[in-house]
């Protein structure tokens, strides 16, 4: 008996684990960006342009590297810049389930279904420590944005 | 016995101060912006004119500046992302101590309505003095993991700290240096405005209802004191302020009767150059634009408020003569 509830409390443990590992991805042409995994140029790229911004008193820059259709922010963490955001700028590209800015309401629940939490228009779909954050304004989507917790 | 029982009892106390004193950061030489709020204290509370607000005030005006150009005697009350119900308890304190004529209030924070991080609170309240206003900003502004004793014995925050102890702890154990002048944090670095993120899109631009709690709250109470309530927005290009916090902003003014400057607007008049007069690339200005918006915005304080040029005033000039000395030293 005993042997048998470790090995169910076993499970439960692996199964908590690979829930709490799961984040949301955004797959741009064959290649795949996951939150929270570190900026590297040689994975994600030559960008057009770049930003930093300094918080009030804490050390770290968030950097934003700008690409033709949608934004990377960065947050360092132990030395190394991590990815948090990436923000949608244009309907020239999809999240990996296959939604894009200008498609509406209808599209967002098909895709993601209606486990959200609503707080105004912004729509926010969780996954581990990732959120898939969309604004819904006169029924169709004119925000996208994936973020890490920090 | 009875002897024996409090003397133990006094020795573990004492211990405990010392430990709690110990491990809770001093900010001189790391994130010296938790050192501001203390340094109000120690001061002659003579000022003219109070700054409150975030960032946006204590990196952007120079209150020695203006007392060198205009004789205006004022102070400002900044913390790094002081919230507007922190700023709200700021000023009933300061009105413990003094009534000035002008509170000048930044309306950045107008755009949080809840608690962002625990870091900022601490740099805050932590060097605060107990006071219930002190009280009142702790309930209101700890995030869910946060606890209100580990503010009243910082040991709980920090035993950590106990294996990570560096010289700074120990050099300032007893005695702190000041790090502002009237509340203004000198920066001489240049970095020019280069690029920023493309302006997000809000679920809503409107200011939420609590955050005109506050604000309202502010308003009753300088009108109730005879004072000017005093609303701008710094001169930062960065984060937005949107036309649609604008129009509110304005508004409000216009319904209680405020004075409303967005500084923003007149970079070209005051001189500001976004590639030399800022320290990260356009969310402060550096000393060299403090300067240039300090002579702005005293004059206009002066032309506007009728405020006292103390420069005619033997014992407040003798005081702010040794302010100017140090500042003078400190700008070079």
């Amino acid at each position: 008996m005993k042997k048998i509830l470790l090995i169910l409390c076993l499970f439960l443990l692996v199964g908590c684990g690979k829930a709490a590992n799961k984040v949301y991805s955004l797959t741009l042409n064959n290649k795949t960006f996951y939150l929270g995994e570190e900026y590297t140029k040689e994975k994600y790229g030559e960008s057009i342009g770049y930003s930093e911004v300094s918080s009030c008193a804490f050390e770290g820059l968030d950097k934003t590297y700008k690409y033709d259709h949608y934004e990377v922010t960065t947050y360092p963490v132990d030395g190394k810049d991590k990815v948090y955001l990436i923000y949608f700028l244009d309907d020239e590209i999809s999240t990996t389930e296959g939604l894009k800015l200008s498609d509406s309401y209808n599209d967002m629940i098909s895709k993601y279904g209606e486990k959200y939490k609503k707080e105004g228009n912004l729509y926010t779909y969780t996954l581990g420590k990732t959120n898939l954050n969309i604004i819904v304004e006169n029924g169709f989507v004119t925000s996208i944005e994936y973020a890490h917790e920090i | 016995m009875k002897k024996r029982i409090c003397i133990i009892i006094i020795f573990f106390l004492s211990l405990f101060i010392l430990l709690n004193r110990l491990v809770t950061p001093k900010y001189q030489t790391e994130l010296i912006e938790g050192h501001m709020i203390k340094e109000y204290y120690q001061e002659a509370k003579n000022h003219e004119v109070i700054f409150i607000g975030d960032c946006e005030v204590y990196a952007n005006f120079s209150p020695i500046q203006m007392y060198k150009d205009y004789g205006i005697t004022s102070y400002i009350r900044g913390t790094s992302q002081q919230l507007i119900w922190q700023s709200l308890e700021i000023l009933k304190e300061t009105l413990k101590y003094e009534k000035p004529k002008v509170i000048v209030f930044n309306v950045n924070s107008m755009r949080y309505d809840k608690p962002v991080s625990e870091a900022y609170n601490r740099l805050t309240l932590d060097n605060m003095k107990w006071s219930q206003e002190k009280i009142n900003m702790i309930n209101s502004s700890m995030l869910e993991e946060e606890t209100f004793l580990s503010y009243i014995f910082p040991i709980l925050r920090y035993h950590s700290r106990i294996t990570e102890l560096t010289k700074e702890d120990l050099d300032y154990f007893l005695n702190e240096k000041n790090i502002t002048f009237n509340g203004f944090l000198i920066n001489k670095n240049i970095k020019p405005y280069t690029s920023f993120p493309e302006q997000r899109r809000l679920p809503s631009y409107t200011f939420k209802e609590n955050v005109y709690k506050y604000l309202d709250e502010m308003v009753k109470i300088t009108k109730n004191n005879n004072i000017e309530l005093v609303l701008i927005k710094a001169p930062s290009i960065y984060p937005y302020w949107y036309d649609e916090y604008e129009k509110q902003i304005i508004d409000y003014a216009s319904k209680n009767n405020l004075h409303y400057y967005n500084l923003k607007k007149v970079v070209d008049e005051v001189g500001i150059d976004y590639n030399t007069d800022t320290y990260d690339g356009g969310l402060h200005l550096n000393l060299n634009g403090a300067t240039k918006l300090s002579k702005y915005f005293g004059k206009l304080l002066q032309d506007e408020f009728n405020l006292t040029d103390y420069r005619n005033n033997e014992s407040v000039n003798s005081i702010y003569q040794n302010k100017i000395l140090l500042y003078n030293d400190a700008i070079k």
